[in-house]
């Protein structure tokens, strides 16, 4: 009996090792020399210099770094809600059954596919350019002309709206979600003469919770990590008028275009720390509004 | 540098340029260090536009047939994600064999080995620099090792557009004794006449050129200040970078300089490539580029504007170089390489000035003059600086990069008024004291 669980346990290791080796190899590993790094001053030429918490002391005096949250931050807190409402509301309407549903599916899903890609983000911008379509019908609509890229009141509502639009993931999750709600529960609601508003938030939303959770939680440590739309609408440059200068973005110019790998280390590190506590903040957070159907309380 | 040597050197390349146009062609093999025929690969990779890949390829085209079995992988990419990959493959220890290289960036590269020392490869032939000015080969030796051979040398100039002069009905400023001060007048002119493009964009005189670091470099050799010390310590204060950038404060309140939103918005192109700034001053080399990038025929190279009436204080730079990085397995194959672009008199006619006056006597000779040209104006212009040309290049400093690029960013945020001329000053040396350590 005995040696029979340690072969399975040999074997169940064996199965392991390729995710294993990839793990230790390419995540953990490079994980630690990250953390000593960001106590060290490392321009990637000469060998790391130890410089104790150096680097996360000027992190807090550098107006570019605090510039990085404040874009971060309002990204986060806009993109994330005004995306999940979207995701939301579309699945809701895709939950009926109807002729065409699986195209509508399909073509609703398809932005947040392609969503990442580079090439999305060039005709994001070639979209939203001085003179480009929607500068055009913006015109048409009596907006002020100019083109969103140029202008840096503008450009974050256009990095909001490009991850709106990728609503995809969430919204298939939510699709899978509202078909789990057992219908009887608005035939009752129908019968005691409640309405579609009613319905929505005393049986959709509370029955919907543990997904709208996963949702939240996927979609706001997401938000966090934007990086190719922001480097490709800027021209790799965080502008204009450090408008786009998202966390990742200026992690990134201290690591490779200053050869400042400590820094963007503590950087990186720091990151990881908030994000951390957000998500940890929000499971906290799960017994108020999350329903578990099966819980007994 | 002894500068009177490398001013009769200029003289006499231009001299030259006007009795030969005829060498180039036949292949000359001799003191190539591959002398078996087995067939090697090398990466070689350079930054720039377009037209240079268009050039480079035709360069490459070439040393395949003379050099049949050397295979060259050429990549390009833009300045600054260039510098990126270079910087992460240096920390892998996998820098390409053959790259094109930046002056700033050559003591970073060089800290820890990264780049072959080519002495060897130019004591044995491999790379002959006999028709090399000995005091521009300098800039390339850091430490005693030759890390880098200039390929070309450039110089400030200013460029302007004479079909948007006439349509603004304004004129240039007189070149030889133009100071700042009446450059601002002709670019606050040419707004002021408020004229439009065919699109209906407005056309300005120049951009806010206080937001480009060799500028003020320029300046401050204007003012007799030497911006960067032996030591590597910069020889100028927050005071300094103040006073430059408020010699366009007017123009900025006034809104008369080119429109920052719709410069970043071009980008990679700008205001003047897009036919829709008057003048922009630049590297002398830029004007193929910027001929080809706006499609205007026209443009014209002048002198640039000085504090002083006359008194330009202009400096020669090799504008790039060619380093071998130390990793290599190739390093015969890619000295031949090396060799073939630096001197390959059909190479220099491929090129012309568009990567600079080139260092090489023969291929400056093979440069094609046409009366009216790209190549013959900016050697004109080289020529008619040559006695403005007093001042020896400037000493990169370890860091120039990225306070480069620090300049660059402070200035677009200038431009947009989120910062004063104070801030940046203070938010500049904050970073340059850094970079610089």
């Amino acid at each position: 009996m005995r040696r029979r669980r340690a072969a399975e346990t040999r074997a169940g290791y064996a199965f392991l090792s390729p995710w294993l080796v990839g793990f230790f190899l390419l995540t953990a590993g490079p994980m630690l020399a990250s953390l000593y790094l960001a106590f060290t001053n490392y321009n990637l030429f000469n060998a790391p210099e130890w410089v104790g918490l150096d680097n996360f002391v000027r992190l807090f005096q550098d107006p570019n770094y605090i510039q990085a949250w404040k874009v971060t931050g309002t990204y986060v807190l806009l993109g994330t809600p005004l995306k999940l409402i979207s995701a939301l509301a579309v699945a809701m309407l895709l939950n009926n059954s109807r002729r065409g549903q699986g195209f509508y599916r399909s073509a609703f899903y398809a932005p947040s596919l392609i969503g990442a890609s580079v090439s999305i983000a060039i005709v994001w911008k070639a979209m939203f350019i001085d003179n480009g379509i929607v500068d055009q019908v913006g015109q048409v609509l009596g907006l002020p002309a100019g083109g969103w890229v140029g202008d840096p009141s503008r450009t974050m509502p256009m990095l909001v709206l490009l991850t709106v639009w990728q609503f995809g993931a969430p919204m298939v999750i939510f699709l899978a979600g509202l078909k789990q709600v057992p219908t009887e529960l608005y035939e009752a609601a129908s019968v005691d003469g409640a309405g579609p508003v009613r319905k929505f938030v005393k049986i959709t939303l509370p029955m919907l919770s543990p997904v709208l959770f996963f949702n939240l939680l996927l979609e706001t440590i997401h938000a966090f990590q934007i990086f190719a739309s922001a480097f490709i609408i800027s021209s790799g440059t965080g502008g204009p008028a450090r408008s786009t200068l998202f966390y990742t973005l200026y992690l990134y110019f201290r690591g490779f275009r200053d050869f400042q790998m400590g820094y963007a280390s503590a950087m990186a590190w720091i990151l990881v720390l908030v994000v951390g506590a957000i998500s940890f903040v929000l499971f906290r957070t799960q017994n108020r509004w999350v329903h578990y159907s099966g819980e007994g309380k | 540098m002894k500068r009177p040597v490398l001013k009769a050197a200029t003289v006499v390349a231009v001299a030259a340029l006007g009795l030969a146009a005829c060498s180039g062609g036949e292949a000359d093999t001799s003191g190539a260090g591959v002398d078996d025929d087995t067939p090697v690969t090398i990466d070689f990779t350079w930054w720039g536009n377009d037209d240079r890949a268009e050039r480079y390829n035709e360069a490459l085209e070439l040393f395949s047939e003379q050099y049949p079995n050397i295979t060259v992988n050429g990549t390009f990419a833009a300045f600054p994600d260039y510098w990126t990959q270079r910087s992460t493959e240096a920390a892998g220890r996998n820098l390409p064999d053959v790259m094109q290289f930046d002056l700033s960036y050559l003591r970073e590269f060089n800290q820890s080995g990264q780049l072959l020392d080519l002495q060897e490869l130019l004591d044995d032939g491999t790379i002959d620099t006999s028709g090399f000015d000995p005091t521009l080969l300098e800039a390339g030796v850091l430490d005693g090792k030759t890390i880098g051979i200039p390929t070309s040398t450039n110089t400030l100039g200013m460029f302007y557009n004479p079909e948007l002069l006439e349509q603004t009905g304004t004129e240039f400023p007189d070149a030889e004794t133009y100071t700042f001060d009446e450059y601002n007048d002709f670019i606050a002119d040419v707004a002021a006449a408020g004229e439009q493009t065919a699109d209906g964009y407005g056309i300005y005189g120049a951009g806010d050129y206080t937001g480009t670091f060799w500028f003020f470099i320029q300046w401050l050799l204007q003012n007799g200040v030497t911006p960067f010390e032996e030591d590597g310590t910069l020889g100028f204060e927050e005071a300094d970078v103040v006073e430059f950038l408020n010699l366009t404060a007017d123009l900025r309140e006034a809104g008369a300089t080119y429109p920052v939103e719709r410069g970043v918005a071009l980008k990679p192109l700008g205001g003047f490539t897009a036919n829709e700034s008057a003048s922009e001053m630049s590297w002398d080399n830029f004007l193929a580029g910027y001929v080809a990038d706006s499609g205007t025929e026209t443009i014209e190279i002048t002198q640039i504007p000085s504090v002083e009436p006359g008194e330009k204080a202009l400096f020669l730079k090799p504008s790039m170089l060619y380093s071998i990085g130390a990793n290599t397995e190739a390093a015969a194959a890619s000295a031949t390489l090396v060799n073939f672009l630096l001197t390959d008199p059909e190479v220099g006619r491929i090129f012309g000035t568009s990567k600079g006056v080139p260092a090489d006597a023969d291929q400056r000779a093979a440069v094609e003059t046409e009366e009216g040209s790209v190549d013959a104006k900016v050697i004109a212009y080289e020529e008619a600086v040559a006695e403005q040309v007093t001042e020896t290049t400037p000493i990169p400093v370890k860091g120039f990069g990225t306070i480069e690029a620090k300049w660059l960013e402070l200035g677009e945020n200038l431009g947009y008024g989120t910062i004063t001329p104070e801030q940046f000053a203070e938010e500049w040396f904050a970073e340059a004291d850094l970079a610089i350590m």
